[in-house]
């Protein structure tokens, strides 16, 4: 009955459109991106920092390493938006659409309910981060070769490169890793859904916390209490691309992410629990 | 089958539903009925597990509902007022998916209840094409599904046209009479409830002020109409000779005790009167629903 209900949960969310707003602006980003690629001059700096530290620029500028640029700013700025948009109307789009109140009237258990949906918003996470990572890989494919792979991240003090086969290997890990970040946020936009509110309240309510915690995380007074942000542990991505690769800190952000998404799913649970579904 | 104990429902500091107290025998058909915030809806919502009560008990097929709300909706089937449906799916892809809320449905099972419905041929056209009625013969279909004992219909007709409310009229008629199920008619349309049910309880703010057989409600000894062209002075005659007590909106008049329209037919013929009719009076649910609503409840001014 489980599987049933979540297969049934699927196909309410992969039958409207909107759950494919996402995967439509990857493709669309990504293929201006590309075109970006395509006509400037973007490498230069990337040659100057390779050679410099010893490297034939030649052998790194490929589509591995133009991949994982293209993702950074998706990453960061539209991925948390498309997955919010989903979890903020797993709860309450059923509500205001008043499909909530006719399966309300059936014996399943509320938290079984939200179990399913919960589950289905996952599903919808990882599936999301990957195409986001297969589409960022295809385009750059397109007019790069399949070379080495040099990753360049000042803030985390990460430089590195690797051979292609490593670097494919990383590049599915970290993919891993922003499906850990989707998750979350999916997780925190499912929890205000469960609240009396609109889709769209959920879905700005969850990206406030997200910005909030962006925000306060980078605030020098706060420098001692940044694991208490969940920003602070959206990093792993990239730091998986370290030499050598800090497991323990990234095992531990995860299991924080991990522990933040049962959190927000079980307070979204209890709060729905105790609601009164009127029409 | 349905059972409400002394429930109250209070959204904030207002009462919704006050100490309603409320029994659905197995086999009824049981007219809820109540102006707009009456309390209806909340509680049908109590009954189904959806609102909480602030107190009392209401229990369903024997179960409690907030305890063993899984137990007591097992064999429960409700259709709400303009029922929500996902519209870019299929109707067979929304059966499935509500079925399976319940228990896991047989594709046999939802072809036969939705032949049984009149939807065949369009079960698989998305929901977002059908009419107004093919909308509620769905949800029909969707609360029979499970093979309920029991259907809960809150407001069936609303947002129906004049031929859809008698469709829908003749299946809820169908279903008590084929399947025998217990149905709780929660309705405004009066003439309806009187054509359908055998009980009714009325609520006015949260409050039930009436709870009884409609067969009762008609056989309430009322008024008798006078058809007369001097009704002011026939009836002067007729209290003058003690046999009204009362009369009313220029045509009715209430027999005193022991008193019978022949006897007052005949004096009226007598004293020359012209008498173009006179009658016992049917009182209808509508006359009767009227007058209670208009009794305002107690402590109000």
């Amino acid at each position: 009955m489980f599987f049933a209900q979540l297969k049934n949960e699927l196909w309410k969310l992969f039958g409207k459109k909107r759950t494919y707003i996402g995967f439509g602006s990857f493709v669309l980003v990504q293929a201006v991106m590309m075109l970006m690629f395509k006509y400037t001059r973007w490498e230069t700096q990337f040659e100057t920092m390779l050679s410099g530290n010893g490297y034939l620029a030649a052998d790194y500028i490929s589509a591995l390493t133009v991949a994982l640029i293209m993702l950074t700013p998706q990453v960061l700025l539209l991925l948390p938006l498309y997955v919010a948009l989903v979890g903020g109307d797993l709860v309450a789009k059923e509500a205001e659409d008043g499909t909530l109140r006719m399966i309300l009237s059936r014996p399943i258990s509320r938290f079984r309910l939200l179990l399913v949906k919960w589950i289905a918003g996952i599903i919808f996470a990882m599936l999301l981060v990957l195409a986001l990572n297969a589409i960022a890989l295809v385009f750059a494919r397109m007019l790069f070769p399949w070379k080495g792979m040099f990753v360049f991240a000042p803030m985390l003090q990460t430089f590195g490169v690797f051979s292609a086969e490593d670097g494919a290997k990383l590049y599915f890990f970290s993919s891993l890793f922003i499906s850990m970040n989707a998750i979350v946020l999916m997780s925190l936009s499912f929890m205000f859904s469960c609240l009396n509110i609109k889709p769209a309240a959920a879905t700005i309510l969850a990206l406030s916390y997200l910005f909030i915690n962006m925000v306060m995380e980078n605030i020098p007074f706060f420098r001692d209490y940044q694991g208490w942000f969940i920003t602070h542990h959206f990093d792993c991505w990239v730091r998986v691309f370290q030499s050598p690769t800090q497991w323990s800190r990234i095992l531990q952000s995860e299991l924080t992410l991990l522990a933040v998404s049962a959190t927000a799913f079980l307070i979204g649970a209890t709060v729905f629990h105790v609601r009164d579904i009127k029409s | 089958m349905i059972a409400l104990s002394q429930l109250t429902k209070k959204f904030g500091g207002r009462g919704a539903v006050n100490d309603l107290t409320l029994a659905v025998p197995r086999g009824e058909m049981f007219g809820l009925l109540g102006h707009n915030g009456a309390g209806k809806s909340t509680a049908i919502g109590m009954m189904l597990g959806q609102v909480w009560p602030t107190r009392g008990e209401v229990r369903v097929c024997g179960h409690d509902v907030t305890t063993h709300r899984a137990q007591a909706l097992q064999k429960v089937g409700a259709i709400f007022e303009a029922p929500a449906f996902y519209d870019y799916l299929s109707g067979w892809r929304n059966l499935e998916i509500l079925s399976h809320y319940t228990a896991p449905t047989s594709a046999a099972r939802i072809r036969e209840v939705v032949d049984w419905v009149g939807l065949t041929g369009r079960e698989l056209s998305p929901v977002k094409t059908y009419s107004h009625g093919m909308r509620a013969r769905l949800a029909l279909a969707q609360a029979l599904l499970p093979q309920p004992e029991m259907l809960i219909l809150d407001e069936p007709g609303n947002g129906l046209d004049p031929e859809g409310i008698a469709e829908m009229r003749h299946t809820i008629a169908r279903l008590h009479r084929e399947l025998g199920l217990t149905i709780l008619l929660s309705s405004h349309q009066l003439a309806e409830v009187e054509q359908l049910c055998t009980r009714i309880a009325v609520l006015n703010q949260g409050q039930k002020v009436f709870e009884g057989l409609i067969a009762d409600v008609k056989a309430t000894r009322g008024r008798v109409q006078l058809k007369t062209p001097d009704f002011a002075a026939a009836t002067a005659l007729l209290r003058q000779r003690g046999i009204i007590t009362d009369v009313a909106d220029g045509k009715y008049i209430s027999l005193g005790e022991g008193q019978t329209i022949a006897e007052a037919t005949k004096l009226l013929v007598g004293a020359n009167f012209s008498v173009e009719g006179i009658w016992q009076h049917e009182q209808t649910l509508e006359d009767f629903y009227l007058g209670l609503i208009k009794r305002k409840p107690e402590g109000e001014n």
